[in-house]
């Protein structure tokens, strides 16, 4: 709270300490800091770039500006109206957001690309549409809001909105959703692994970017009193972007530093320093490729030192596990999956008990980890069926995978590296308890169920919950994850080479942990595994694959004898 | 006295932050065969990659010709006298038959590949089509027939039988044998314990990441491997 | 026949084979090494003023060719070295930069020649008889010089032997590696491929648009896509985007206006983007 209260005490002071001119220029840029701050939370938090915010920012200066002036007579009609041109703004970014993250995979290109052609398109409406924007001299004469006549007043509201907009991202980068985002930015495919929709995620950020440009741009119109296309295209598009990089588009002040310093410095300096604007390029591709944290990443010491220590507050007790949690069997009929020519899984036909330990092995390009792809959503199957406990899993996505029940730890240690440890353990809680309404409820991140307990008590790490992921040690980071999957209590738990990597006494307490999940949880655990001491040891039903299909079933007794896994296994003479 | 062309001490390496193998020593040695057996996922492509270059050594050394190669690239390790056939992906699957031989060399010419096509037919009946069209075996013989062709003086080969028939097998023991007799030094990777036996001069067994036995056929029982290789 | 329908017809085939020649350098950056240059368009405006000097100095117009080759060259070379190989494996973060770069190279031309347009004479000016209807020539020599630089590229690529060892390091690059291939130089020798033919693209339509600092962006985005609605990797992809783009871009913007054709563009970007992600030529 404290830098809290220290920003806004400057917020008031400025303009008494520097003067009526740029108590004029910081209210105008204020306006602008609001869309950079959106900016900052699609790029610096939720890994997205949009080269096109000036679009949702000049959209609702249009809008505003053509209802100050059609309501000149009653100016307060206009007033009430502009939280509904910030609105339209959200939407709008919150509909694009939607139509474009469809494609499973990579999209950051293609939303860029399509974000910033939006721009342009904008910009030819805006300077095409004569009767309505008033073509490419603007729209003139928009009249000012009722009773601010002074410029100071004029500073003060940007101040107020521009505070506004801090205020409310700074509650949602402290809300799970804002945890979400930043993991969504780490490892998408992991985060959708745990039940999460990216795609809505997403979404959602572009829409809150939407509406904070919007809210800028609602106020630009009466308070510049001209909108021109310039407000809707490439150009400022263009500046947001460098201000936000520059003050650093992952800290909340940090795209308002930037636009504040750089936007009205380059407003003064571009006629008087030769190659200002070329400077500022460079400037801005040094700091995106060697100091990505920006100015506001050289502030952040200092900064800590002003903030009081949090006390840590006490936690909260997770609601208990609302999804379907009972016992379900694992089938796959006939599976088969394709990739161009080659044939990945052929038929393949497994069937698995509701409960134990189950340990599928074979040769490489068996098709192991592709038949848990294939469990998951993540690969698509030419034909076949796969159920679990009855339902129909294949085709599903991989987020509604996981919603049923399903958890993966992957075959390279997958975790969220940048975040806390808590954070991680909090994301696993989230998985299928939190409803969505409840991801803006920072209470969230203080989740504990009686099985975390149990795992900090056997695992002390995890328990140090301000540490980074990435600080773990790689056998440290295995347990994290398999802590992780075992939080969302699933009913299946698919392990891919849970001990690769490990030394003996890891191995052994991996070993350990799993025996504890299977009596714990109750369910099915399916273990990919080379390491033969540990299939020896755990497996209750060992599976081999080969070329794609079931090969053998049985106990290790059983498939040791069997010849034809001999012959995988040894190879002969034909 | 044959002399060690490709000499490992105590390599140590994986992928990432993640240690596959540890402290794996071997040599390949002009006109013999060094046979790394194991079952999969012990770490025998990893100890490939380690000597090719594509995964650095964490700890421990690589020299070829008493000379380290650490920073060398695959590419520049290829330059200096190494051929690799890797066990995945071992051709390239766009390329005709014909282009996937003859890509890197001087010219198109295929009278070098003469003696190989007399034994594998296949290979020239389906010069112009496209690789991937090849079946797994096939593609095997066409990585084998590539590599040992490039006459370089070490050549390491990650399952070359795999998916291959036993006739045409015993054909790639005697092309082995050829090149053994021509001073050529061998590293093979198998999980054909019959191959092995007919081309091994030294066993390297291995069993997570480690080496767990070492010799030469006489030293070491049949029994002994098998325990290791078998489920 | 209907003079207006021949113009429109030839109207629409020089749309599409500037389109398919200007997005042919971004194809093989994007298609081959999957690096998406957002700077593309720059390269193509170096290209236009490129031209634009060599008039101003009262040299032969092909004088231009060879200038811009040797910028752009040398430019993609230094680009490749400090800001695509680094990011290699981080398509966003390569993103970023090669946005930092157009950036750059905008406001350097900014700095160097002002927001103003110029212009460029067109070097063979004059009309000529076609199917009934006068047609400008120096067009007709675009049309011409667009398809036989697309058709000798394909040829190249699939008959030579750089054009196979190209396709090897694509396909398979650890395969190409352990036969001595340098990946490294191959990759940066692309590149540069796509930066010297976005300038030649460049050269091409300098004397038909107005040559100013922000012309570039309009031709990255085309050029992408044709490249989302053809599908990458392949030249069939690269035509039939650069067709169907091109096409409704020249219909609909002759027959109502040059914004309404940009809004079909985009439209139609989006729905493949939505209903066939892989493009019209979808190649595993």
């Amino acid at each position: 709270m404290r830098a809290a209260s220290l920003v806004v005490l400057v917020a008031i002071v400025l303009p008494l300490v520097l003067g009526q001119f740029w108590a004029y220029q910081l209210g105008l840029y204020a306006l602008y800091a609001a869309a950079a701050v959106g900016l900052g939370l699609c790029w610096g938090h939720a890994g997205f770039l949009p080269l096109g915010q000036a679009l949702f920012f000049g959209l609702a200066a249009y809008l505003s500006g053509l209802t100050f002036i059609a309501f000149a007579n009653v100016p307060i009609v206009a007033v009430l109206l502009m939280p509904l041109f910030a609105s339209v703004s959200a939407l709008l970014a919150y509909a694009i957001g939607l139509l474009v993250f469809r494609r499973p995979g990579e999209s950051g290109a293609y939303f860029s690309m399509i974000t910033l052609a939006l721009s342009l398109l904008g910009f030819q409406i805006a300077t095409s549409w004569n009767s309505v924007t008033g073509g490419f001299n603007g729209l003139k004469g928009i009249p000012g809001i009722p009773g601010l006549d002074d410029i100071s007043d004029v500073y003060y509201v940007s101040a107020a909105a521009l505070l506004a907009v801090l205020a409310l991202a700074g509650w949602l980068f402290n809300a799970p959703i804002g945890v979400l985002w930043r993991a969504l930015a780490q490892n998408e495919r992991r985060l959708q692994l745990f039940g999460f929709d990216t795609n809505k995620l997403k979404s959602v950020a572009f829409g809150v970017s939407g509406l904070m440009a919007g809210i800028g741009g609602a106020i630009y119109a009466p308070q510049q009193g001209i909108v021109t296309p310039q407000v809707v295209g490439f150009g400022l598009s263009a500046d947001l972007v460098i201000w936000a990089a520059v003050g650093g588009r992952g800290s909340l002040l940090g795209p308002v530093v930037g636009t504040l310093l750089v936007g009205s410095l380059t407003a003064q300096l571009r006629d008087s320093v030769p190659f200002w604007e070329v400077l500022m390029a460079v400037f801005f591709i040094v700091i995106v490729l060697v100091f990505p944290r920006g100015v506001a990443g050289i502030a952040e010491p200092l900064l800590r030192k002003i903030e009081r220590r949090k006390r840590t507050k006490p936690s909260i007790a997770a609601p208990a596990n609302p999804a379907e949690r009972s016992p379900a069997r694992l089938a796959l009929q006939g599976v088969s999956v394709r990739v161009g020519e080659v044939t990945i899984l052929d038929q393949l036909s497994v069937d698995f008990d509701q409960a134990g330990i189950f340990c599928v092995i074979g040769p490489n390009g068996a098709g192991k980890t592709s038949m848990f792809n294939a469990v998951s959503g993540e690969l698509a199957a030419v034909s076949g069926q796969i159920g679990l406990g009855g339902a129909e899993v294949m085709g599903l996505a991989p987020n509604r995978v996981s919603g049923l029940g399903v958890a993966r730890k992957l075959q390279i240690p997958s975790v969220f590296p940048d975040l806390a440890i808590a954070d991680n353990l909090a994301i696993a809680l989230w998985s299928s308890r939190a409803l969505r309404l409840q991801l803006l409820n920072p209470r969230l991140r203080r989740w504990k169920s009686p099985m975390l307990d149990e795992l900090q008590s056997r695992y002390p790490f995890l328990a140090s919950g301000a540490r980074k992921a990435a600080e773990l040690s790689h056998g440290e980071q295995q347990i994290l994850e398999l802590a992780m999957a075992l939080l969302t209590e699933p009913r299946v738990l698919l392990l891919d080479e849970p001990c690769a990597g490990l030394s003996p006494e890891e191995t052994a307490a991996v070993m350990d942990l799993v025996r504890w999940a299977a009596q714990r949880l109750g369910g099915a655990i399916i273990i990919i595994e080379h390491d033969m001491t540990l299939v020896k040891e755990l497996a209750e039903i060992v599976y081999v694959l080969h070329n794609g299909a079931l090969l053998a079933k049985g106990s290790v007794a059983a498939i040791q004898a069997d010849p034809k896994v001999r012959a995988v296994y040894v190879g002969g003479e034909k | 006295m044959s002399a060690p062309r490709l000499v490992f001490e105590n390599a140590t390496g994986g992928y990432g932050s993640t240690t596959i193998v540890r402290d794996l020593s071997g040599a390949a040695t002009s006109g013999e065969v060094l046979c790394v057996l194991g079952r999969n996922g012990v770490g025998k492509s990893t100890l490939m990659k380690l000597l090719f270059g594509y995964l650095p050594c964490l700890s421990g050394r690589v020299l070829l010709d008493d000379k380290p190669i650490h920073g060398l690239d695959p590419s520049a390790r290829h330059r200096l006298g190494m051929t690799y056939c890797p066990q995945e992906r071992p051709v390239f699957d766009e390329l005709p038959v014909r282009d996937n031989l003859t890509l890197m060399r001087a010219n198109r010419r295929l009278a070098p590949f003469r003696r190989y096509f007399d034994r594998f037919p296949i290979l020239e009946r389906r010069l112009t089509q496209h690789a991937g069209t090849l079946s797994g075996g096939e593609k095997k013989i066409l990585s084998f027939v590539r590599g040992l062709a490039e006459d370089q003086p070490i050549v390491l080969l990650d399952e070359p039988s795999e998916g291959v028939q036993w006739e045409n097998i015993l054909h790639m023991e005697a092309f082995i044998a050829e090149k053994k007799a021509a001073g050529t030094a061998f590293v093979v990777v198998e999980q054909n314990l019959s191959f092995a036996e007919r081309i091994a001069d030294r066993y390297l067994v291995m069993d997570q990441g480690r080496a767990m036995l070492e010799g030469t056929p006489a030293t070491i029982d049949r029994s002994q491997i098998l325990a290791h290789l078998h489920v | 026949m209907d003079p207006l329908i021949v113009t429109q017809a030839i109207n629409v085939l020089y749309a599409v084979s500037t389109l398919a020649v200007l997005a042919l350098g971004l194809a093989v950056i994007f298609g081959l090494l999957g690096v998406l240059n957002i700077a593309h368009g720059e390269f193509i405006m170096i290209g236009a003023y490129c031209a634009y000097l060599i008039q101003s100095w009262h040299w032969p117009y092909l004088v231009a060719v060879p200038l811009t080759l040797a910028i752009c060259g040398v430019l993609g070379w230094l680009v490749e070295w400090i800001m695509i190989r680094p990011l290699y494996r981080r398509p966003f973060d390569t993103l970023v930069a090669t946005w930092g770069l157009s950036l750059l190279l905008r406001k350097g031309a900014e700095a160097m020649f002002g927001l103003g347009y110029r212009s460029v004479a067109i070097p063979i000016p004059g009309r000529v008889d076609l199917l009934g209807t006068e047609y400008p020539i120096y067009r007709l020599v675009l049309i011409a010089i667009s398809l036989a630089v697309v058709a000798g590229l394909v040829i190249w690529y699939g008959k030579s032997r750089t054009g196979s060892r190209i396709r090897a390091m694509v396909s398979n690059p650890e395969l190409a590696q352990a036969q001595g291939i340098s990946v490294r130089r191959l990759a940066a020798g692309t590149f540069i491929v796509g930066t010297c033919l976005a300038g030649l693209g460049g050269v091409m339509v300098a004397p038909l648009v107005p040559v100013q600092p922000f012309m570039g962006l309009d031709y990255v985005l085309r050029a992408f896509f044709a490249l989302i609605v053809g599908g990458l990797g392949s030249v069939s992809g690269l035509l039939s985007g650069a067709a169907v783009i091109g096409g409704f871009d020249s219909v609909i913007s002759a027959a109502t206006s040059a914004t309404n054709g940009y809004f079909a563009v985009l439209v139609l970007a989006i729905l493949f983007l939505w209903l066939r992600p892989r493009g019209i030529v979808a190649r595993s």
